[in-house]
């Protein structure tokens, strides 16, 4: 315990059954301290679940949570975790002030004039009561509330989804300069592909409560490609099917293109080029049947096995 | 004062932001400073309700200390035990019957209030509104959150009908005899003395917050508390308080004198009886009226029986009610405890 874990976030076999299903399924990844991680997948993907998990909001029917080693279920973990709820519930009947105080009363490790400087910086008035502030403004306050709180870990669900885009903007800026300067590891479950492309240097790809790909976003991305070429029978070529992982495909007429994780040297008669992370996701989020990819820093099972 | 309030204040991180604060914030941190944690938080969120529970108590307190002054005057100058002809107890009641029956009938009230407008949101308001996911990802763990969150309102119910309670039996029991016939049983004082009004708005209350944790809804909580407070209330009244005493039998001959039972009694039952005392119902051999003697005479029937409870057993009775719905109390709250102990809300 006296050397503290390298691991933010330790997941082996996670699962969590409700009464229609499994909302997430067999999850095991780890997601290394420091990083600003983006968690993505469509509706029901199981990121809430996840969330909530690592929260002890939920209760994980299967699997283990670890997160900087202790188990999610030692309430020591509290001190050093925020959770931004995605509906961001407050007391609307607090002043912001009181709001913070709450935040001050309960936490121990708790940064009064971390949290009056993010509220200021947006001119919400502290005597202002919840319940009459705008979103953005409200918004505000819940991350003074969760920074506030100095975590080493700062989880979020979808927290700009309710903003409009100058306070999308204003909010990721605070998040990105408040966590490079405390050195908080923030997992953020988002629908905003292109934001996640500018804030996050890690992925974790939900599909049907099943990790699709978990990973540095730069060995995740260039390890696909973008082929096109001429179709074959009216599909892809069964080389690069056969040779290559096939993520998607499609057929445009004659043409197909395709996201594929090259096995070996890609044939000079499609042409490839580098895909955005943009185009990666859409291509993960299109088609749940994809192999899954972990990259080796990510992966738990293995690491621990080799260390073993 | 402010050096005071800043050394009781919060450590470092409370001091080394005042300079930050500006003019708003320091002026506010210093007060209060009595309340911590998560006492302060539940305080705040409740602080309308409390106060107001707070300010009814003490209005209602001053207000029995202001009637008593009129029934001791009353009862120093005319006695306080009725007449053989009930002139005193006719007089009593039109001065008055009036007050005592609305003390009594708002204090039987209070605990329904309690538990429909105060347990049953309880918690309930916190899963709707989503609070509960706020508080529970702070750093203090869900069990302290859950007994803090139990523990100041029930303890402030619990001061107040303390209050209420002890303010009301000081100006019943000088008039016990006289206020309302007499009828310390069903005429509301049992409910509204001793330790039973206490214990019943325990009781209500701790089903009300277990009925708002279950149902996750605050209006559904209050409408199913209200039914099973109207459920408890009948059962109460019906089934368990004549229970809680021992029936004492007063015999007398069928044709003789009228009962005379200790003052005080409450007459439960009436009997007719054998000389060795088997018990028959009142109305046997009542019809046809001509035959009544001959059939009395066939079953051996020569006493008529009288059930009733006598004052002295009124507190034991009081105290054994309370001691079943506390420890009924006790359960409810274990279980909630144990449920938000379990898993998550």
């Amino acid at each position: 315990m006296s050397d503290p874990s390298p691991w933010a976030i330790e997941a082996d076999g996670l699962g969590k059954q409700y009464r229609r299903g499994w909302a997430l399924r067999d999850c095991s990844f780890r997601l290394p301290a420091g990083h600003i991680c983006a968690l993505v997948g469509p509706n029901g993907a199981g990121k809430s679940t996840f969330l909530g998990a690592a929260t002890r909001l939920v209760q994980p029917t299967t699997g283990t949570l670890r997160l900087f080693g202790v188990p999610v279920s030692d309430p020591a973990v509290l001190e050093r975790v925020s959770f931004l709820a995605q509906d961001k519930p407050l007391y609307p009947r607090f002043t912001v002030a009181e709001t913070l105080r709450l935040g001050r009363e309960l936490n121990p490790r708790w940064d009064q004039a971390l949290a009056e400087r993010i509220v200021r910086s947006g001119n919400v008035p502290l005597t202002a009561r919840i319940g009459t502030l705008s979103g953005g403004q409200r918004t505000r306050v819940a991350f003074a509330l969760a920074f506030g709180k100095r975590p080493d870990l700062l989880l979020l669900d979808e927290p700009m989804s309710d903003l409009d885009p100058l306070a999308r903007h204003e909010m990721s800026g605070l998040l990105m300069a408040e966590a490079a300067e405390h050195g908080t590891t923030v997992l953020m479950s988002s629908h905003m592909l292109s934001e996640i492309e500018d804030m996050c240097d890690y992925l974790i790809v939900l599909a049907e409560g099943q990790l699709r790909m978990a990973g540095q976003t730069d060995v995740l991305v260039p390890a696909h490609m973008l082929v096109t070429g001429v179709a074959v029978d009216g599909g892809v070529p069964e080389e690069l099917r056969s040779r290559h992982t096939l993520v998607e495909a499609r057929v445009t007429g004659r043409q197909f293109s395709a996201l594929v994780r090259p096995q070996g040297p890609l044939s000079d008669s499609w042409e490839a080029m580098s895909p955005s992370m943009e185009e990666v996701l859409l291509a993960y989020l299109r088609s749940p049947d994809a192999p899954t990819l972990i990259s080796d820093e990510a992966r738990f099972d293995g690491n621990r096995e080799t260390a073993a | 004062m402010d050096g005071t309030g800043g050394t009781l204040g919060n450590g470092t991180g409370g001091r080394a932001s005042t300079p930050a604060t500006g003019g708003a914030a320091p002026a506010a941190a210093p007060e209060r400073r009595l309340l911590r944690g998560l006492p302060w938080l539940v305080w705040r969120r409740h602080r309308t309700a409390l106060s107001i529970g707070l300010l009814v108590t003490l209005g209602a307190c001053a207000l029995f200390a202001y009637e008593r002054i009129g029934v001791m005057d009353f009862l120093d100058a005319k006695g306080s035990s009725p007449d053989a002809k009930g002139e005193l107890l006719m007089e009593f009641q039109d001065k008055f019957n009036s007050m005592f029956s609305s003390d009594t009938s708002f204090l039987q009230f209070v605990p329904a209030l309690v538990a429909i407008f105060f347990g049953a949101p309880l918690i309930a308001s916190e899963q709707e509104h989503g609070t509960v996911k706020l508080v529970a990802t702070q750093s203090t763990g869900r069990g302290r959150w859950i007994a803090a969150t139990l523990g100041l309102p029930l303890a402030i119910a619990v001061l107040c009908t303390v209050l209420l309670s002890a303010a009301f039996t000081w100006l019943w029991s000088p008039a016990r005899e006289l206020a309302m016939f007499g009828d310390w049983l069903g005429g509301g004082a049992f409910e509204s003395t001793g330790p039973v009004l206490v214990a019943m708005t325990l009781f209500l209350t701790s089903c009300g917050i277990a009925f708002g944790m279950l149902i996750k809804r605050v209006v559904a909580a209050m409408v199913a508390t209200a039914v099973f407070s109207a459920a408890t209330s009948l059962i109460w009244t019906e089934k368990v308080r004549v229970h809680l005493g021992t029936l004492r039998n007063y015999t007398y001959p069928f044709d003789g004198e009228g009962p005379v039972t200790p003052r005080g009694s409450i007459q439960i039952d009436d009997w007719l009886a054998t000389a060795d005392g088997k018990l028959f119902g009142i109305n046997t051999c009542t019809s046809p009226e001509a035959t009544a003697d001959a059939c009395r005479a066939k079953l051996g029937i020569v006493n008529r029986v009288i059930q009733y409870l006598d004052y002295p057993q009124m507190a034991g009775m009081q105290w054994l009610g309370a001691g079943i719905l506390l420890a009924l109390t006790v359960l409810v709250l274990g279980f909630v405890l144990w449920q938000a102990h379990r898993r998550p809300l």
